[in-house]
C-alpha cells in the first residue's frame, strides 16, 4: 500500500507544476511594455538597420506572395531591413498570435506587421494588439489624402495610427459572358439571375471574408440601399433590418449550387468552382488579379466583371504593426517603403498583383503621376474609377460577427 | 483479479529481496527503476497535465482575453447544438475509419502473413503508405474524387452527375482518406504480432486437421484480437481529434469537434476562446472514455496478460 504513494505524490506534483507554470506564464502580464519611442523618423532608419522584420499576411494569392517577396522583400534589405513573408490560411490566425503572446507578456514576439483590415483591425485594437500612433512618423504618408475616408476609419473603427495604409480594394462580382447571356445590373437581378439559373450560383460561407461581404452586399439590396442601414451597430436595427435578409438567403438557397445544402468553405473554393465551369459568377475583393487569371487560362476567356448600377463594398487594406513586436523600428521602415511611390506602382501593374494605389494622384509630382497613368489597362477589369463608382461604405465591425453568426444558424443550419 | 494477482505476487519478491539483501527495507531496485522512469513520465504531466488543465481553467471562464474571470460553464453551453452535433458527427466518422480500417487492415495482414509475393506487395504497399502525411493524402482524395477531379473528368462525368464524395452530407471523402492510411498501419501492426506466433500454431492446427475456415476462426483471429484492438483504440482516438482531414475534406455544416473548436479558437469574437476550449475539453473526455472501454476490451482477451 504505501509503495504506491511516492508515485501519486509525484504525479500529482508534476499535474499542479505544469497547471502553475502555465498560467504563472500567462498571468506575467503587460506590466513590461515594449514601449520604444521615436521622436524622429531618422531615430527610426537608425535604429531599424539589421532588423528582421516578419509580415503575417493572407498565403492564397499567388500574386501577392510574388510580389511581397520579389520586389518589397529586396528593396527592403537596401534599407537595411531583412523582410520575411509568413504566408497564413487566415488573418484571425497572426491575431490569435498576437493575442497569446500579449496574454504571456511577450516582448519580442512572432509577429511584426499583419496585413489587415476589418474586424481583425477593430478586434485587435480593443484587445490592445496594436502599437499605435505611429503612421505621422512615415514620410510617406504625405502622399495619402489625408482626407480620405477609406484611410481614416477601418470599417467603422478610427485607424488613430494604428496601422499604414497599404492598398484599396473593390469588391466585385466576376461572370462568364460565354454563359451569362442575360447580364444583371443590380444585386437583386443578379439573385433572380441565381434562381432562374439553379446550380449555377453560390458564395462562400461566412465568416469567409468573401462570403461574409457578400451577405452585408444582400443586406444593402434587402434594405434597399446602403443609405438605409445605420453602419454603427446597433442590436435595434439588426432586429429591424435582418430578418429580410436572412429570408431572402434562405428563399435563394434551393436554387444555390448543391441546392444550397453546402456552401464552399471559402473563396478560393468558389474560385475553383467558377475556373472548372461549375458555376457562372465569382466575387472577389482584389478584380485586377482577374486579367492574370484569364491570360493564364485558369479563368474562361469570357470572364468579364460585373459592374452594379447601385455600387459595391470599397475598402481599405493596412499594415497593422503588433503590439509585441521587437522590430518595431524596422516595421515601419518597411511601412513606409510599402508606401512609396516605387512600390505602389509596382504593386498596381496587372501582372504583378494589380493591387489599387491607396495614394492621392494630387499629390504627386507630374512624373509620379504620369507612372500611375501610364498602368495598361486590362480587357477584364475596368479602371478604379470605374469600378469605385457608388462605392458603399463598410459597416462597422461590429455588425460582421452577429450577421456571420446569424447566417450559420439561420441559413446554414436550416 | 488479475492485476490483484500481479501485485501480490510483486509483495512476495520484494518480500523476499528484503529477506536476501537483509539491508534496505525497501530495496533500492525500486527506486532505481522508478528513477529511470521518472524524466519520461514526468515531462509526459507536464505537457498533458498542463496543456489539458490550461484548457479546463480557459473553459470554465478563468481566464478570459477580456473582462473579468468567474466561474461558469456559459462556455459549455454556448455552442449547444453545433457541440451536440459535432460529438455525433465525430463519432459516426471516427467509428466508420476505425471499423473499416480495422476489416481492411486484418485482411490486409492475413495476406502479408501467407507470405507469397501478393503479400509482399501488400507489405510494400502498407509500409509505403505509413509515411505519407494526413495532410497528403487529405489533398489527393480532393483533387481525385471532387466534382471536378481527375477521376469524374477521366470518365468525362460532369460534376453535377458525379456523386458529393467530397464535401457531401456523409463525409465520405473524410472516411476514405481516414481508412486508406489506417488500414495500412493495422496491417503492419496486426501482420507483425501474427508472423511471430501464427506459423506455429496454424501448423498445429493444420496437423490436427483443422479446415482453413476453423484456422482462422479459432486460432488467427484469437491471436490477432490485442492487436486489432490497441490498433483500433489509437486510430479511433485519432480520428476523434484530427483535424485537417476532416477540413480540407469536409462541409461547413456541421463541423466535427475538432474543426468546431478550431473555428471558435480563430474566432474573431475575444469571447469564443473559452468556448473553444470547452470544445477540446469534452474531446479529450470521450477519448479518454473510450480508452477505458477499449481498455476493458483488451483485459477481457483470453491473451493478454
Amino acid at each position: 500500500m504505501n509503495s504506491h504513494h511516492p508515485a501519486r505524490a509525484g504525479l500529482a506534483a508534476s499535474l499542479t507544476l505544469g497547471l502553475v507554470a502555465t498560467l504563472a506564464a500567462c498571468s506575467a502580464e503587460a506590466g513590461a511594455s515594449s514601449e520604444q519611442s521615436y521622436e524622429s523618423w531618422d531615430e527610426v532608419v537608425a535604429a531599424a538597420e539589421g532588423q528582421t522584420v516578419k509580415l503575417w499576411m493572407y498565403g492564397g494569392d499567388e500574386q501577392g506572395n510574388a510580389y511581397v517577396n520579389d520586389v518589397l522583400v529586396p528593396a527592403a534589405a537596401e534599407q537595411g531591413v531583412t523582410l520575411e513573408q509568413v504566408p497564413i490560411a487566415d488573418t484571425p490566425d497572426a491575431l490569435n498570435r498576437i493575442l497569446s503572446e500579449v496574454q504571456a507578456g511577450e516582448t519580442d514576439g512572432e509577429v511584426d506587421l499583419v496585413w489587415v483590415n476589418g474586424n481583425n483591425f477593430g478586434t485587435g485594437k480593443e484587445a490592445g494588439a496594436w502599437e499605435c500612433g505611429w503612421t505621422d512618423l512615415l514620410p510617406n504618408m504625405a502622399l495619402t489624402d489625408p482626407a480620405d475616408p477609406l484611410l481614416l476609419d477601418d470599417f467603422g473603427t478610427p485607424v488613430d495610427g494604428c496601422e499604414a495604409p497599404w492598398h484599396k480594394a473593390q469588391f466585385t462580382f466576376v461572370y462568364n459572358s460565354d454563359t451569362v447571356t442575360d447580364v444583371p445590373s443590380t444585386l437583386d437581378e443578379l439573385l433572380d439571375w441565381a434562381r432562374a439559373n439553379p446550380g449555377r450560383f453560390t458564395y462562400p460561407a461566412p465568416p469567409d471574408f468573401t462570403g461574409s461581404v457578400f451577405v452585408r452586399e444582400v443586406l444593402y439590396s434587402v434594405s434597399g440601399g446602403y443609405e438605409n442601414v445605420p453602419l454603427a451597430y446597433s442590436e435595434e436595427a439588426f432586429e429591424e433590418l435582418t430578418p429580410a435578409l436572412y429570408d431572402e438567403l434562405t428563399d435563394l438557397a434551393p436554387s444555390l449550387w448543391r441546392g444550397g445544402e453546402t456552401y464552399p468553405q471559402n473563396s478560393n473554393e468558389l474560385n475553383e468552382l467558377f475556373a472548372n465551369g461549375e458555376v457562372d459568377v465569382t466575387m472577389t475583393y482584389g478584380p485586377a488579379t482577374l486579367t492574370e487569371l484569364v491570360a493564364d487560362g485558369t479563368y474562361p476567356a469570357g470572364t468579364q466583371v460585373l459592374t452594379l448600377d447601385e455600387g459595391t463594398v470599397g475598402n481599405a487594406s493596412f499594415l497593422g504593426l503588433a503590439w509585441t513586436s521587437g522590430s518595431k523600428a524596422g516595421a515601419m521602415v518597411v511601412a513606409n517603403l510599402a508606401l512609396s511611390v516605387e512600390q505602389q506602382v509596382a504593386k498596381a501593374e496587372p501582372d504583378v498583383w494589380g493591387q489599387f494605389t491607396v495614394l492621392d494622384l494630387d499629390q504627386l509630382s507630374d512624373e509620379e503621376r504620369a507612372l500611375f497613368e501610364a498602368l495598361p489597362t486590362s480587357p477584364v477589369v475596368p479602371s478604379y474609377d470605374v469600378l469605385s463608382e457608388n462605392a458603399n461604405p463598410e459597416l462597422a465591425a461590429a455588425w460582421v460577427t452577429p450577421i456571420d453568426e446569424a447566417w450559420r444558424a439561420q441559413v446554414l443550419a436550416r | 483479479m488479475a492485476r490483484s494477482g500481479a501485485r501480490a505476487v510483486g509483495t512476495t519478491i520484494t518480500a523476499l529481496d528484503r529477506q536476501a539483501a537483509g539491508v534496505s527495507p525497501r530495496g533500492s531496485r525500486r527506486w532505481s527503476s522508478i528513477a529511470l522512469v521518472a524524466p519520461a513520465v514526468l515531462i509526459a504531466l507536464f505537457v498533458v497535465g498542463g496543456g489539458i488543465g490550461f484548457s479546463l481553467v480557459q473553459s470554465l471562464g478563468l481566464l478570459p482575453l477580456v473582462g473579468e474571470a468567474s466561474l461558469s460553464l456559459d462556455a459549455y453551453l454556448a455552442n449547444g447544438d453545433d457541440l451536440v452535433r459535432g460529438i455525433g458527427l465525430s463519432l459516426a466518422i471516427a467509428t466508420a475509419s476505425t471499423a473499416l480500417s480495422c476489416l481492411i487492415g486484418l485482411t490486409a495482414a492475413l495476406v502479408i502473413t501467407q507470405g507469397r509475393t501478393t503479400g509482399r506487395v501488400v507489405a510494400g504497399l502498407s509500409a509505403l503508405t505509413i509515411p505519407v502525411p494526413h495532410l497528403v493524402g487529405a489533398a489527393s482524395v480532393g483533387l481525385l474524387l471532387s466534382d471536378a477531379g481527375i477521376i469524374p473528368r477521366l470518365f468525362g462525368i460532369p460534376g453535377t452527375e458525379w456523386p458529393d464524395i467530397v464535401g457531401g452530407s456523409w463525409w465520405i471523402a473524410v472516411v476514405l482518406e481516414y481508412t486508406w492510411k489506417e488500414s495500412a498501419f493495422v496491417a503492419l501492426v496486426v501482420a507483425g504480432v501474427l508472423a511471430s506466433r501464427v506459423a506455429r500454431y496454424d501448423e498445429t492446427a493444420a496437423l490436427l486437421g483443422a479446415s482453413r475456415a476453423r484456422r482462422l476462426r479459432h486460432v488467427v483471429i484469437p491471436l490477432a484480437r490485442p492487436a486489432v484492438i490497441v490498433s483500433a483504440i489509437i486510430i479511433f482516438v485519432y480520428t476523434l481529434g484530427s483535424y485537417e482531414v476532416a477540413w480540407l475534406l469536409g462541409r461547413p455544416y456541421p463541423e466535427p469537434l475538432p474543426v468546431l473548436a478550431f473555428r471558435l479558437f480563430t474566432s474573431i469574437t475575444l469571447t469564443a476562446r473559452p468556448e473553444a476550449a470547452a470544445v477540446a475539453v469534452v474531446t479529450t473526455l470521450i477519448s479518454l472514455a473510450v480508452v477505458a472501454l477499449g481498455m476493458a476490451a483488451l483485459r477481457r482477451t483470453p491473451l493478454w496478460k
